[in-house]
């Protein structure tokens, strides 16, 4: 077990080298010069010319891409053409509420999605069943933007329980964080509990068939109890597929919800450096994604191993 | 040995289960199909009743009406009753009926690694029956536990108790099976083919423990089964089920000597005799296939890992001439389907040489094999897996001549000619596999590999998922095939009943080795090894013959 976490620790290493040759070429082989780009339409060919010497953009381009690894391995990810702070410093200060805020909308679509998507099989075919597929088509097909605004105009404008926008790290008091944080968190949530449910009803639905469900009730076990120790256990493996993937694909989400609430996270600075073509920010901002990716994936194949014992590595 | 039928008289004893005149129909609206049609046994304390029948018979349907197990929004129970010990089940509310569950009445199921939870301890599985009656605490469950697993002889008690499904053999698995459901002592065990999917010497195990668990505690049993072996061996009384009645109950000894129902003495009929069949004259043509030293090595681990190297077939040789067919029967984990696979090529052999005709295909590329893969064809176990779901008959027949050249209309007319070779009407052509029962399937997957017209078939299994009067008609299908076309049949089975009816040589493997190689005759009467004596000792019935209802004379089994 320990040998497959390291292991696959060990195979971070080339992908994350393909990611940061990748996001070097897109820069290099994109038409046109960095340097002038970055310069803007009214600089001198000299002032280019002096750009790009400072850029070490004359060095040959195996040249250039070892001077970029060698900045990474040593963390630093370079200085943002536009404000001229280092990367590392604008992503450490926009990364938190966005993670903060992507957890939380995992912890409510779990929360949610799981009892509804238990209550679909278990009622497979009837009333229950019905209502909570109702619910995931409306929250696969309604666009974030509009259950934000939705759910400003509810909770926010109408009835005052909550703020419009902006942000308060859980440093600043838990109570705050939530009051902001909540609205964000269920605009972001809507898609994923849809699926979180059709999966989790899916997956027990296709348990609840199994052999060992119907030796639990000869057994004499009580109903509730066969749906939840025997029913969900067994059923969990895909969910968490779609719990995994869906953190890492709420990331790229977040960017719509930061927009609408006014959230200084990593959504909107990534915005802002493509809107500015502030290279190093975007190289910076994709590799960092790519990181979490991999990250992800890596904790849910160790967590697969916690739910079913007869995955071992 | 000869057979001996149990033959204690039950009716002084008291009645644990009477179901009387019990209808059940599909669907839950008034006039849906009748699936158990006046239903009537009575199980006493400590006697055995075996339910026989083919599938679909309704065997399996009583048992669930029993347990009240039937689900509830596809099937009903319209009338008659279930009366155990004094509770007329029938009656009772679903929690009542829940509470007696596992308490005094259980079941055991056929197929052990499905019928457990494979992601929660086999101990803990246990201890929940305990836990769902209400009964003692953590450590008192446990300790029962653990004492229901030393009575059912598991070894090692303590680390089987922390074990998962997946980490004990089938045997051990039924094992906890059953030490599940007699934990809280039932007065009735419901046991629905629990050993069919056992290999012989554990059947013979588990068989063993149930009617000696059975002694100790009184209990009544009711077993399903569709083997007429099993039966004779632990029955007191037998019911037959057809088309959802029980044509026929009667004390095993009389069921046996004088069947009186027509459909009995048909499956009586077809139960394959363990005694080989008359030996063919030798074939002295070349033979089509030659294998030689064949070995299959698993080799897994590497990198942090142990190397380990694990041996699924180890020096096989054989010839097989044209016309003849070679058995190899073994139980699970023999090697037996590793060597059908090689010999395929579907998976690479490690070691040795196969030769195909003229040709060695041992190390063939998939380019070059492909134009020789048309020379050997495989049918598999289950029919129901076997054919593509989505697609017609006559595509799956079709697409292997299309492939090598023949023309799309010919191919079809051959599939039409075939079609009725095997037994089957030609309109089949446009139907798709569920639309036809598992033997019909099994001849339309026969139809499919001839279709190649193959020099060797390999049959994987390919009658053990049928019924016995379905196995006895596609044995005689293979049999008709074989002397109109020449085709040499590699027969790979569990069944030594089987393989003694259709196979000239038998191979008997052990462990990935061959341990015994020789005539049908040879082998299965006078067997020289001890495993294949084991195996054929195993076989349950082996001193009756079924079909002519009597002992099978001392000189002709040669025990």
């Amino acid at each position: 077990m320990l040998g497959y976490i390291v292991k696959r620790i060990l195979a971070v290493i080339p992908v994350m080298a393909i990611v940061a040759l990748i996001v070097f070429l897109i820069l290099r082989l994109t038409p046109g010069d960095p340097a002038a780009i970055i310069a803007g339409d009214t600089a001198t060919p000299d002032q280019i010319a002096s750009l790009r010497e400072s850029m070490g953009l004359n060095e040959p381009i195996y040249v250039q891409f070892f001077q970029w690894i060698g900045q990474l391995l040593h963390g630093d990810l370079g200085t943002s053409l536009l404000s001229g702070t280092s990367v590392n410093a604008l992503i450490a200060d926009r990364i938190w509420p966005t993670l903060n805020i992507a957890l939380l909308s995992i912890v409510m679509s779990v929360a949610i999605a799981v009892p509804l998507g238990t209550l679909a099989a278990w009622r497979h075919g009837r009333f229950g069943d019905h209502v909570v597929m109702a619910i995931s088509v409306a929250g696969f097909s309604v666009p974030a933007f509009v259950v934000g605004y939705v759910l400003i105009k509810v909770f926010a404008a109408d009835l005052r329980w909550l703020p419009v926008q902006g942000y308060r790290a859980p440093s600043q008091g838990m109570g705050e964080f939530l009051r902001h944080a909540i609205l964000p968190a269920m605009t972001l949530t809507a898609a994923y509990v849809a699926l979180t449910a059709r999966m989790t009803r899916a997956s027990l639905l296709n348990v609840l068939g199994e052999d060992y469900i119907r030796t639990a009730h000869a057994k004499g076990v009580k109903d509730v109890t066969v749906l939840l120790r025997h029913g969900l256990r067994n059923a969990a493996v895909p969910i968490l597929t779609v719990v995994g993937t869906g953190f890492a694909m709420l990331l790229s989400g977040v960017v719509v919800v930061e927009s609408v609430f006014n959230i200084p996270g990593i959504g909107r600075l990534t915005i802002d450096a493509v809107m500015a073509r502030d290279y190093p920010v975007i190289q910076g901002m994709i590799l960092l994604t790519s990181g979490i990716y991999v990250l992800v994936n890596l904790l849910i194949d160790i967590a697969y191993t916690v739910f079913d014992p007869r995955i071992r590595y | 040995m000869a057979t001996r039928f149990k033959t204690q008289d039950f009716d002084p004893a008291d009645e644990v289960i009477a179901i009387d005149r019990l209808c059940v129909e599909l669907g839950t609206a008034e006039g849906g199909r009748r699936v158990l049609d006046e239903v009537s046994l009575t199980i006493r304390l400590g006697e055995t009743a075996c339910l026989v029948g083919e599938s679909g018979s309704g065997k399996s349907l009583t048992s669930l009406a029993v347990m009240g197990l039937l689900p509830a929004n596809a099937i009903r129970v319209t009338s008659g009753s279930i009366r155990l010990g004094d509770t007329d089940l029938l009656t009772r509310s679903a929690r009542e009926i829940r509470a007696m569950r596992g308490s005094r009445m259980s079941m055991i199921f056929q197929e052990p690694m499905t019928a457990l939870n494979p992601v929660m301890r086999v101990g803990h599985q246990i201890a929940e029956v305990l836990e769902a009656h209400g009964i003692g605490s953590t450590s008192e469950r446990r300790r029962r536990v653990l004492d229901i697993m030393a009575q059912v002889h598991l070894p090692d008690v303590e680390r089987v108790y922390r074990s998962y499904p997946h980490q004990l053999s089938g045997g051990q698995r039924q094992r906890i099976m059953i030490a599940m459901a007699l934990i809280l002592e039932p007065a009735l065990l419901i046991a629905d083919e629990p050993t069919t999917a056992l290999d012989v010497t554990t059947q013979q195990q588990i068989l063993g423990l149930i009617s000696e668990l059975q002694r100790v505690h009184g209990t009544a049993v009711l077993f399903i089964t569709h083997d007429m072996g099993v039966v004779s061996e632990i029955a007191d009384t037998v019911h037959v089920m057809r088309q959802g009645r029980i044509v026929e109950s009667a004390p095993a000894e009389r069921l046996f000597r004088t069947p009186q129902h027509d459909y009995t003495k048909a499956l009586l009929d077809a139960v394959p005799s363990l005694h080989p069949r008359q030996p063919r004259p030798q074939e002295t043509r070349p033979p089509v296939l030659d294998v030689e030293s064949l070995g299959k090595t698993y080799e897994s681990g590497g990198f942090l890992k142990k190397h380990v190297a694990k041996r699924a077939a180890e020096d096989v040789t054989f010839q097989l001439r044209p016309g003849r067919t070679l058995g190899i029967v073994g139980e699970s984990g023999s090697g037996k389907s590793t060597v059908a696979r090689c010999v395929m090529r579907l998976i690479d052999p490690t070691d040795g040489t196969i030769r195909l005709g003229d040709a060695d295909i041992t190390r063939l590329s998939p380019g070059q094999l492909r134009s020789r893969r048309a020379k050997i064809q495989i049918v598999f176990q289950d029919p129901y897996r076997s054919l593509n779901p989505r697609r017609k008959i006559v595509s799956s027949l079709i697409e292997g001549p299309i492939n090598f050249g023949l023309p799309r209309n010919q191919a079809i007319e051959r599939a039409r000619t075939l079609l009725e070779t095997v037994g089957l009407p030609a309109d089949a052509l446009d139907c798709y596999p569920h639309q036809f029962s598992g033997g019909q399937r099994q001849r339309i997957a026969i139809a499919r590999a001839v279709a190649m017209e193959p020099d060797v078939i390999v049959a994987d299994e390919a009658v053990s998922a049928l019924d016995v009067s379905v196995q006895d008609q596609v044995l005689h299908l293979l049999e008709d095939l074989q002397r109109d076309l020449g085709i040499a049949i590699l027969f790979i089975t569990h069944d030594l009943r089987v393989a003694a009816q259709i196979c000239d040589d038998v191979i008997v493997m052990q462990h990935g080795k061959v341990v015994e190689h020789g005539t049908a005759g040879d082998v299965l009467v006078s067997p020289r090894h001890a495993y294949t004596r084991a195996l054929i000792e195993a076989a349950p019935g082996r001193g009756w013959d079924f079909a002519a209802g009597r002992e099978i004379a001392r000189e002709e089994t040669n025990a």
